[in-house]
This record gives structure tokens, sequence and C-alpha cells, in this order.
């Protein structure tokens, strides 16, 4: 008992071996949605939880917040069971897709959310103003909701999640359908609000967005943790060391390469970190090489044939614009170049063929570089790493990349 | 508490916004008044309230019944449905809490829609006699026989055990009874029920030239030296060619001459009520009255009053207004029952198979007198699964169609505050209650998310 109160203090969220699996009437069609989740979220954590779709992020908030019972295991919100109204006082919540009453207008839709958190009307009426005026929708207050674009009723989504100043906030794929100022507005309200102590657990796709705002994050893949630890870390690579300088001259390169290899050490001038995108799909392909049972989507680089075969739909409708094919051919190159098995690439899309195969050649060789089958970092607990590592040692460079990039293509044929 | 308000405000918004309350205020705003007019019932001023109320009555309650199934089964699988119940329960609101905020918006909805329609009724009835412009008789009877609550005296039914005994030894010792009768007990019994059932009939019933005598006491009006009413209904052995029957009548006080009798000569239809009004004085000092009926050699039939409502005494103990009021509250009961068996169905029904349960529920307890007939009929032959499957489940079913507040008006017949308690205390006390006890066990146990398909 006392040690659980320990426990308690310490974490936000913690969850002991979690599972919920899915059964129709019947009981058949079984889908293992979360299986054996132990999270551990401290208080004032920005925690981010990742994975494909289908991996189970939206389940597991749904059993913190008591809105899905858990086939087994249990979990702990604040301290106790978020049904209890003095925890989930002190929750907000913005769901995966923002659920609203389409008949009330923006005002009467959080005045609504204020009157359940019993805020005293003077602040309600407050909060309402500087949360309206914060997601710049004051101007439509008095609009019903349903007639709101989808980015708007986000917005709406999150203010209600905001009106009760809450302790733990937990946001399911936030940035969905925002503009980019809005993005960039959530991100850095996120950062703010753990600067002011709160804990927040975030789900999201747009991993630039968790790699920039994320302490923690969890990758989940068929409802089991992969991967979890401290983004630096994860995305630290141990075996190498990065020399940041400002700009040199050839001359002290060519000096500094001769140190190196007196080290007998090999040097590249490149940024030895990886991108959160390129661990994120190393991750997963090799959750799907070895085959491991997934009820989500298996994600593919591929794009329907129907749009690649020969004249693609996009080409003919451009075509007939004359002015416009400058605009679509990047876009078939761009198709043409995927399909070709080779890595989403983050390259500007308005580029010629040649330039945009560069930055490919070079994503390409950055995924395929092994680590040295070193121990890894203890934090890290990273252990699909390893076996991929024992598994590329024999092969060779390209056959590396091709297998990666094969295990997310050809699996989901 | 201000969470709950929070709900059931959202839910009265919700019903008004999305319009469904709407469709069902225009109909009735539309359809009373046109019902006012158009409703001319026998031609009198009085037939035309009795039908317009009668219709009124049964239309609105009709109407905010469907509103309200409509409304609660709509919001509480709705806000499933669409999950705007995901943003809601996860806010400090219990989920009992919840659901009673959904039951008190639908309620004040269909309180504030059944006050603003009653209103209308009472408005038209009580506007059309003066807008007809009514002679002095007129208004004397719309007073005394509409705009009253009176109260109903049926005839002690006679114990006629005694004769049936008699009658019965009378026919052993001549040797008239059916043979099989002697040899088996059953078809004794039936004899029996036959014999009794026979001589009860011959106390309802006057040959021609023979009288019938009925015997009331305790007899006390509201005020004194009011006129009483006998309420009566002409059922006949062969039907006269014109369909008419002659009747002398009498009232007053019998036990010792002279009499101090009130005689009335009729004709009336046939299978139709008529009403005679009878001096407050017949009634004797201490509330002793008797009431004769002659049938007269001018008819060749059997006269016979059926039983039920055949003859009954009426007297003034009440007012129309107390009586409206009393009205509305049954149908306000009903409400209650109906938004809380919606609350339950769609606590674990998707909207349409919600609807349609309560819409099932709903019609059969319109119907059900003959639903109980029937189960009885069934129970009979059934055996211990029935009693305790079929049986409670047809306990818990209101009786609409036995309470129903136009039975009362239509007549001035007193709804007196006992029963109003009584159907409140049943039909909202128990039957409500634990409908909704069941919806807040089912839902505090329900998986929000999940999805059933
Ligand atoms: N109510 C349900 N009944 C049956 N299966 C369900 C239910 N809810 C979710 N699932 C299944 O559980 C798995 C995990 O779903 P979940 O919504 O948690 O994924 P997710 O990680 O949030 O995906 P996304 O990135 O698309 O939002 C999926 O295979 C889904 O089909
Ligand atoms: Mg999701």
């Amino acid at each position: 008992m006392e040690k659980q109160e320990i426990l308690n203090m310490e974490y936000a969220i913690e969850t002991f071996s979690l599972t919920k699996v899915f059964a129709d009437w019947w009981g058949r069609n079984r889908v293992c949605a979360v299986e054996d989740l132990s999270l551990k979220i401290r208080y004032n954590e920005i925690f981010g939880l990742l994975g494909p779709n289908g991996s189970g992020k939206t389940t597991t908030i749904k059993i913190l917040l008591s809105l899905l019972h858990p086939t087994k295991g249990r979990s702990v919100v604040l301290g106790g069971n978020a049904t209890d109204p003095k925890i989930s006082a002190r929750i907000g919540f913005l769901p995966e897709e923002s659920y609203l009453y389409r008949y009330l207008s923006a005002r009467e839709t959080l005045e609504f959310y204020g009157r359940l958190f019993k805020l005293p009307s003077k602040v309600r009426k407050m909060r309402i103003e500087s949360l309206l005026d914060m997601v710049g929708l004051k101007a439509v207050a008095n609009r019903a909701v349903g007639t709101f674009s989808k980015g708007m009723a986000r917005r709406i989504g999150l203010a209600q999640a905001l009106i009760n100043d809450p302790d733990l906030l937990i946001l399911d794929e936030p940035t969905t359908g925002l503009d980019p100022i809005g993005t960039r507005q959530i991100k850095d309200l996120i950062i703010e609000l753990a600067k002011r102590g709160k804990t927040i657990l975030l789900c999201s796709h747009l991993l630039a967005d968790v790699e920039d705002v994320c302490d923690r994050i969890a990758i989940l893949y068929g409802g089991k943790i992969q991967s979890e630890g401290k983004v630096k870390e994860l995305l630290q690579r141990s075996d190498k060391t990065q020399i940041t300088t400002g700009h040199i001259s050839d001359m002290a390169v060519e000096r500094i390469k001769q140190i190196v290899s007196s080290e007998q050490a090999d040097c590249v001038v490149t940024s030895p970190m990886d991108k959160l995108e390129t661990f994120f799909i190393r991750i997963v392909a090799a959750a799907q090489q070895q085959s491991q049972p997934t009820s989500g989507a298996v994600s593919t680089t591929q794009i329907g044939n129907f749009l690649t075969a020969g004249e693609s739909i996009l080409d003919k409708l451009v075509s007939a614009g004359g002015e416009q094919s400058r605009t679509a051919n990047p876009i078939e190159q761009k198709l043409s170049a995927q399909t070709d098995t080779q890595p989403a690439h983050k390259g500007p899309v308005a580029a010629d063929k040649e330039y945009q195969t560069k930055p490919d050649e070079q994503l390409l060789s950055k995924l395929t570089e092994q680590p040295k089958p070193v121990a890894t970092e203890p934090v890290v607990t990273d252990k699909n790493a390893k076996a991929q590592q024992l598994e590329t040692e024999t092969d060779e460079k390209e056959q590396t990349s091709k297998s990666i990039l094969d295990g997310l293509t050809e699996d989901g044929m | 508490m201000h969470s709950i308000w929070a709900v059931a405000l959202n839910t009265i918004r919700q019903a008004l916004r999305m319009k469904i309350a709407a469709v069902f205020i225009v109909l009735l705003v539309v359809l009373l008044p046109v019902m006012g007019v158009s409703m001319t019932g026998d031609g009198t001023i009085k037939g035309r309230l009795q039908t317009f109320i009668s219709y009124g009555f049964s239309l609105t309650s009709l109407l905010l019944c469907l509103l309200t199934i409509i409304t609660s089964v709509y919001s509480v699988t709705n806000d499933i449905k669409q999950m705007q119940i995901y943003t809601v329960i996860t806010k400090p609101i219990r989920r009992f809490q919840f659901l009673l905020g959904k039951l008190l918006g639908v309620l004040l909805l269909n309180v504030v829609l059944l006050a603003m329609f009653s209103a209308v009724i009472y408005t038209i009835v009580i506007f059309t006699p003066r807008y007809f412009k009514t002679d002095i008789a007129e208004t004397t009877r719309l007073k005394n026989e509409f705009f009253t609550a009176r109260a109903t005296v049926i005839p002690a039914e006679e114990d006629v055990s005694k004769e049936v005994e008699k009658e019965y030894a009378k026919l052993k010792k001549d040797g008239q009874l059916p043979p099989d009768v002697l040899a088996s007990k059953s078809a004794n019994d039936k004899y029996m029920v036959w014999l009794t059932n026979q001589k009860k009939l011959e106390k309802r019933a006057a040959a021609v030239g023979h009288e019938i005598i009925w015997k009331f006491s305790d007899v006390r009006a509201s005020e004194p030296n009011q006129s009483l009413f006998i309420r009566f209904k002409y059922d006949v052995s062969v039907n006269p060619p014109d369909s008419l029957v002659y009747g002398r009548w009498f009232a007053g006080d019998d036990r010792q001459l002279p009499y101090d009798i009130y005689a009335f000569d009729r004709k009336d239809t046939i299978r139709t009520f008529y009403e005679i009004e009878i001096p407050g004085d017949a009634v004797a000092k201490d509330g002793y009255l008797a009431v004769g009926f002659l049938n007269v050699p001018l008819n060749n039939t059997v006269v016979i009053f059926p039983p039920g409502d055949g003859l009954e005494l009426l007297y003034k103990i009440g007012t129309f207004n107390g009586n409206f009021f009393r009205s509305v509250l049954l149908l306000l009961c009903r409400l209650i029952f109906l938004a809380c068996l919606g609350i339950l169905a769609s606590t674990f029904l998707s909207f349409p198979v919600a609807i349609l349960l309560c819409l099932v529920v709903f019609f059969i307890a319109s119907i059900s007198g003959f639903v109980a007939e029937s189960f009885d009929f069934f129970g009979e032959g059934a055996g211990i699964i029935y009693n305790y499957t079929a049986v409670p489940v047809v306990m818990l079913l209101p009786q609409f169609d036995k309470l129903n507040p136009v039975d009362y008006l239509v007549p001035a017949r007193i709804l007196d505050w006992s029963l109003v308690a009584e159907v409140f205390g049943i039909m909202v006390c128990i039957k409500a209650l634990l409908l909704l006890a069941i919806a807040l066990l089912i839902f505090s146990r329900k998986e929000i998310a999940k999805i059933t398909i």
C-alpha cells in the first residue's frame, strides 16, 4: 500500500500490463488492440505516444479515461480513477475528432463544458473569452459549430480541453486539420503548459511535432510498446561523434579528416542525428519484418497504381490546364520515385528529378548505415534495433536498404 | 446539481434546435384550433365540447407521448453514436448525473409543452359557449352536465346467491336439472355460474309492465338542493321498429307513505347515454334515494340496463377546473413513465431499436385491458416459467387506457385526488423509478466507447 502511494506521487499516469481485447457479440473476431501495456508518465512530462494507424493509441487513451474497460490490467490517472469527479476535474481531453454538439454556437459549447466543471460564472466567462481569443474564433463565436470547418472545430475542441486549466492534458492527434500556424501555436502552448508544471500525453502522427515538444516517447505497434525512452537518447547514435562547427575552410576539414583517420576512424561530414521520421520507420519496419501481429493498417509507401500507371488522373486533369503542368510534374515524379521502392523523402516537392533523387540517396544511405554491434544504451529500450543488427550484419548495404523498404511495401500486399 | 442542470439545458436546446419539438408544436398549434371549430359532435354545444375535449386531449396526449419517447431516446443515443458523450462523461460529472440531466431536460420540455397545450384546450373549451351565444337552458345544461365534476354512484349489485340456491333446489326437486350437471362436479360448477349470471341479469332487466328499483344511500352533494343526474343506457331483447323505448322514471324516498316522489315520462333511443335531471330535494335528509324505472306497456320488449355503466347516479362534488387540472396531471404521469422508458431503452439499444421498443410498450399500454385479458386467458394453462417471466413484465406495463382522463372529462365525472395519487404512486414512483434505476445501473457499467454494429 505504501509503495503504491509513492508510485502515485511520482507518476501522473501509470498503467499495469493493460490489455484490451475487442470481440464481436459472439466473442469472435478478436482484436487485440492493446497488449500488456505498462506506461509510466511522470508529472510535468510531455509524453508522446506514437504508432501507425490502428496500433492502439486511442484505445489506450480511452481506457485511461474509463471510456473503455480494460480486459486485463489497470490504470491509475493522477493517483486515482478518471471517473472520480475530483480527478476528472483536473484532466483536459481532446478526442481524436472534435465531437461537438452541432447545434451549439462556439461560445455556448464552451459555456456548456464550463458548467460541467462547475466553474463560477465569472471565471467561466473570463476563460471562455480568453480561449476564444487564443484559438482565434472570437469573430465567429456565435455561429453554430456544425457549420465550422474541420480545423475550426478542432480549435473549439482544444479550447474545450483547456477550459478547466487542467493539470493533465490528454491530446489525441491535436494538430490534425490545423493550419501551420495553429500547429505552431499548439506546440508553443504545450511547451508553455509544461513549463507551468502540467503533464501532457500526446498522440500524433506528425513526427516533427512530437520531436519538437516531447520529452519522452513510446512507439506502439500492434498494441505493444516497441520502443520507449527519452527522445534525445532514442535518436542519439551513440557510436558516432558529432562535431558541430561554424563555417570552416576546406583546408580545415582536411586537417580534421587527417586527425580522425589517425584515430582509425572514418569521417562523414553530415548531421549524425537520426531524424525521428527515420527512426519511426525503422521501428515499424522491424516490427513488420518479424511479422508481429497488428490489428491496424500495415503501412506502405505505395500509392494506388491507378494513380501511377501510365497517365495519371492527376496528370490528365492538370495537362488540360497547360500552365499548371509545371506544378503537376513534381507530384508525378514524387509518386514514381516512391514506387521505385525508395524511402519517403523530405525533399521539397517543387523540384526536378535530378535534384530529388539526391536527398533520397542520402536518406537511403543514412537508413542503411548499420550501427556497429555495440551495447545499446541502457535507457534506450530498443528491443528491435538489436534484432535488426544481427539480421543485417551479413547483408550488403544495398540489400539491407531494400529489405527494410520491402518490408514496408510488400507486407501490405 | 450544477452539471445535471447543464446537461438538461443542453438537451432542451437540442430538442428545440434540431426541430424535433417544432414538428409537434406546429402540429398541435394547427390541429387544436381547427378541431375546436370543426368538431360539432351531436350538434349541441355540450356535444361539441365533449367531442373537442375528447379528441383534443387524446391528440395532445398521443403527440406528447411520442415526443417524449423520441426526445429521450434521441438525446441519449445520439450523444453516444456521435461520440459527443466522450467529452462530456470525462468531465467531472457522474454517469447517473448525465442520465438524470437528460431526463430532466426531456421532462422540462414536455411539461412546458403540456402546460401550453392544456392551456390552449382549456381556453377553447371555455370560450366556445360564449362564441355560440347559448340560451339560458343550454347554459344551465352545460353548467350541470359539462362544466362540473360529479361523483358517480353505481348501484350495488344485489346478492343473488340465496335466490340461486333456491332456484337450484327447486329445479332439482322437479328433476329439471340437465343430467350431466348431477354427474360431474365441474359441470355443476359451470351450471351454477350460469344460473348466477342469469339471476343477475334478471335484476337488471324489466319485462313489459314491470319495474326495477335501485336504492342509493349516502348521497351527499357538495351544495344543498342542487340537481342530481341519472345517467343510463337502454339495451333491449327485441329491437323496437323505431329504436325507441318508452319509460316512466321515478325518484324519491319510497320508504314510508306518503311517497314523496318525482316522476318523468320519456322516450329515448336504445344504446345511447341519456341523463335525467332530478331536483336536489328528491334525496331524503339521511342521503337515501330510490330510483325506479317502469317498462310501460307501450313497449313490447324487455328493457335491460347493461352492467357497469348501464345506470349511474351523478351529482356535483367538484369543479371542472379541478378536474381538468387533475386530468393534465394524469397525462404528466404517462410522460414521466415514457421518459424513463426512453432513457432505459437508449442505454443499451441503438436509436431505431430503442424507438421501436418504446412504441411497442406505448401501444400495449394503450390497449392494456385487452392485453391483460389475453394474458389471463393464456395464463390459465401456463406453468411456473410463464408466471415468473411474462407476468412480471406485464405487471410493469402501465395502463394508459384504464386511466384515460377523457373518460372523466367527457361525462364530467370526478377524477379525485386519491386516484391521481394512486396513479402517480404506481406509474411514477414504482414503475418509472424502477425503469430509471435499471437504466442507471446499466449505464454506470456501460463501456461508453465500445462500438457495436
Ligand atoms: N470498439 C471497437 N471494437 C472493435 N475493435 C476496435 C474498437 N475500437 C478500436 N478497435 C480496434 O483496435 C485497434 C486499435 O485502434 P485505435 O483506435 O486504438 O488505433 P490508433 O492507434 O488510435 O489508430 P489511429 O492512428 O488511426 O488513430 C484497431 O485495430 C481497431 O480496429
Ligand atoms: Mg487514434
